[in-house]
């Protein structure tokens, strides 16, 4: 059995490398992939504690939440893609025009 | 069928007029001028229908008034106001007059208003508006729906006097003073009805309702125990309203500026509308009045000092229409002299105790005169006008030996002046003896010496009025054309004359009507101890006998005549020179009349003076204190909101950062409490 601390350590790493690809990254495709993989993050600390206290309910819930992030997926994709058509760009700092 | 369930439509015809002509007039060549004229006949016919019907019913036979279910308006807290009828003698006798009387003016204003172009459906639509708003003054059941058409008077006033502060006749320094003249009324009567406002806020007060219905079905007495005082500060305000409209002292310089305006609309101002509001005021609400015997004393004080320094002005004055607007302001003085004192031999009665008092003299007289005054005022005023619209000037030494031209004019014109001077057996003799009868009764009675010296005032004042009339008449009409140059267009056309001739009718006969008539109809009683008003009069026969064997009459008789002969010498045979008496003009005080007494001056003076300070007090205030706490508050805003906007720059990591960086602060800050034992 693999303890706990373990699990939460790699879901506190893959957060981290997420929330960093997502400061410092410019292509919105790859913010988009840091964004998947920080909510995969939070599945993982999720299905952890679940196994962890013995709730098997918990899954359904990963599992919906995995099944929302394919959809939140299509979507930004099909919002960058209306971007790319528009501005021929991915390029994050150049899609600043909704500013003050 | 009952008619006088439709009360409600008579100010409401000449409404539709004015919506009617004010939105379609421009379209028609005339103006719709017959839609004003149709409709002041409609009122006039409706009024008279149902004046009938009020008269020959149960109602008027019991004294009572005519007051169907109020519409409720606006109710707060414990208070109701309403939107209601209430028809009385003393309504149907005023509705009945000024209606008719503003039919014919409308008619006249045909061929008087006839080269206006275009302005003349303003024309037209205003005075139609101001009819409305006289009748529905007339038929209001309370204080606040009094108030409104008051207000719309007031308005329609502004409107006429300056109507030709566009383009006058006159050239442009006549326009610029017709629409200062404008002004001038509008803010001197705004005074009184300030105060009339304040005294409707201290009656609600005080009866905890504005329908006359609650105020005025009290008993005798109950009102003064208690709230005394509270009611006579109300009327006293209430008064102050009547100061205002009808030009009473000190508030009478109005009126003569008021001349500035087409001469169909001063007739409609002096005869049948506005000025005729206030008296009107005071008749309606006498058992308010005659509450308190000094309330009274303060009225009759204030008619008779008007009667008197209006009439003194009108002197040496040199316009047709001035002298006019001044015998004006005089005769509501007697109006307003008569109902003072009328309401003084009730109050002292009452507080005597008595339960029922059979009439009062000076209500009747003020009324009575009130009635012939705007038959005979209205004439005047239309053959000044037709006089006017002849020769093209106002000044009277430019005139004379118009007589002959204009016949029909310089006739009815005649009748008018002696009607006014109180020549036997025209209907301002009837109405103005019986003034004096009013003004002598508490003089006789001990009752206060100052109605013996209001009643020396009116002596007076009946000489000068006798003698600037027929000043008037013989500087205009007799003589020789004194201005070669002024040209005379003769005879003004029928629809003009027409009208004339009419009220030439009334002018010299409406004073029988008192004899079989208005005796029973223009009465204000105490039956009982509640207020009766119509039903209950004198017998004509008794009042004739009064007027006839009064020695009074034929003193003040004698005054009048004196004046005519005056006048007749000094302007019509020259055997006495004016010039002679006054220096040639240089006496202290006949310029102290040409200059009104200065009141224009203390008017200014007093305006600018208190007036400024405080203006510029209110300015500095408004500025400073409200503006700038307004604009503070924008300002901070407006910064504040600068600085933070800088934040949204549009890059979407930024976001991203301030959130991450919230996050883990709510982190520590949450670490920090649990680790330091703070939950």
């Amino acid at each position: 059995m693999i303890p706990i601390e373990l699990f939460l350590l790699m879901s506190a790493v893959l957060f981290s490398i997420g929330l960093v690809g997502l400061l410092v990254r410019s292509n919105s495709i790859v913010i988009l992939m840091c964004i998947e993989i920080m909510l995969n993050a939070a599945n993982l600390n999720f299905i952890a504690f679940a196994s962890h206290v013995g709730a098997p309910l918990a899954q359904i819930f990963v599992i919906t939440s995995i099944t929302v992030a394919a959809a939140e997926v299509g979507v930004g994709i099909a919002i960058l893609l209306h971007a790319y058509k528009s501005k021929k760009t991915t390029d994050i700092n150049d899609l600043t025009s909704m500013r003050w | 069928m009952e008619f006088i369930q439709f009360t409600w439509l008579i100010p409401l015809i000449p409404l539709l007029a004015f919506v009617i002509v004010g939105l379609f007039g421009g379209k028609f060549k005339n103006g719709l001028g017959s839609v004003a004229i149709l409709s002041a006949i409609a009122a006039f016919v409706l009024s008279a229908i149902v004046s009938y019907e009020y008269f020959t019913g149960d109602l008027f036979a019991a004294g009572l008034a005519y007051i169907p279910e109020p519409i409720e308006w606006i109710a707060f807290g414990t208070y109701t106001l309403n939107f209601g009828i209430y028809v009385d003698s003393l309504t149907c006798v005023m509705m009945l007059f000024s209606s008719f009387i503003s039919m014919l003016i409308f008619v006249y204003s045909i061929g008087y208003m006839g080269g206006e172009g275009k302005r003349k459906r303003r024309y037209y639509a205003e005075i139609a508006l101001f009819l409305a708003g006289m009748l529905g003054l007339i038929v209001s059941s309370n204080y606040l729906e009094m108030f409104i058409f008051w207000e719309i008077m007031g308005v329609c006033s502004y409107l006429l006097i300056g109507f030709w502060s566009f383009k006058h006749p006159d050239g442009d320094e006549a326009s610029v003073k017709a629409a200062s003249a404008a002004k001038k009324a509008f803010l001197v009567t705004r005074l009184g009805d300030v105060c009339f406002m304040t005294g409707l806020f201290v009656l609600l007060w005080a009866f905890g309702s504005l329908d006359f219905t609650a105020m005025f079905d009290d008993p005798v007495g109950s009102l003064v125990n208690g709230n005394g005082t509270t009611i006579m500060i109300g009327t006293l305000l209430l008064f102050g309203g009547v100061i205002g409209k009808s030009a009473q002292f000190p508030l009478q310089d109005w009126l003569p500026d008021a001349m500035a305006g087409p001469t169909t609309v001063s007739a409609l101002i002096h005869a049948a509308t506005m000025v005729k509001a206030g008296v009107y005021l005071v008749a309606r609400s006498y058992p308010l009045f005659v509450q308190n015997a000094e309330m009274m004393l303060i009225v009759a004080v204030i008619g008779g000092v008007t009667a008197f320094i209006a009439a003194s002005m009108a002197l040496n004055n040199m316009n047709l229409k001035r002298v006019l607007a001044y015998s004006t302001i005089s005769q509501l003085g007697y109006m307003i002299m008569a109902l003072g004192a009328g309401g003084y031999m009730i109050a002292t009665e009452m507080a005597h105790g008595a339960a029922d008092i059979d009439g009062a003299v000076g209500y009747t007289a003020g009324v009575f005169h009130m009635m012939n005054h705007a038959f005979f005022k209205a004439l005047l005023f239309m053959c000044a006008g037709s006089v006017i619209h002849a020769v093209g000037t106002e000044d009277m030494r430019r005139m004379g030996g118009l007589g002959k031209k204009m016949k029909i004019t310089s006739w009815t014109m005649l009748i008018g002046c002696l009607s006014i001077a109180g020549f036997p057996f025209f209907s301002g003799f009837w109405s103005k003896d019986m003034i004096m009868e009013a003004v002598m009764e508490p003089a006789v009675a001990g009752a206060a010496s100052v109605f013996l010296f209001l009643f020396v005032l009116a002596l007076i004042t009946a000489f000068m009025t006798a003698f600037y009339m027929f000043r008037l008449w013989f500087m205009t009409f007799a003589g020789k054309p004194k201005d070669e140059k002024l040209h005379c267009h003769g005879e003004s056309p029928v629809s003009m004359t027409l009208p004339l001739v009419i009220l030439s009718v009334f002018a010299a006969l409406s004073g029988f009507l008192m004899f079989f008539w208005l005796n029973d109809i223009i009465t204000f009683n105490v039956i009982g101890g509640a207020f009766v008003v119509g039903g209950h009069g004198h017998e004509g026969m008794d009042i004739l006998h009064e007027i006839l064997y009064n020695q009074w009459t034929y003193v003040s008789l004698a005054l009048s005549l004196f004046g005519i002969l005056l006048a007749y010498l000094m302007y019509a045979k020259k055997a006495i020179d004016p010039a002679r008496l006054n220096a040639g003009g240089n006496t202290r005080i006949y310029r102290a009349l040409t200059a009104r007494y200065y009141f224009p001056q203390l008017y200014d003076e007093i305006a600018l003076r208190l007036g400024y300070d405080v203006a510029k007090g209110v300015d500095y205030a408004d500025r400073n204190l409200i503006d700038g706490t307004v604009n503070g508050i924008s300002n901070a805003m407006m910064g504040s909101s600068g600085m933070l906007r800088k934040l949204h720059s549009g890059h979407v990591q930024d976001y991203v950062a301030y959130m991450a960086v919230g996050v883990l602060a709510v982190f520590f800050v949450f670490y920090i409490l649990i680790m330091t034992g703070g939950f």
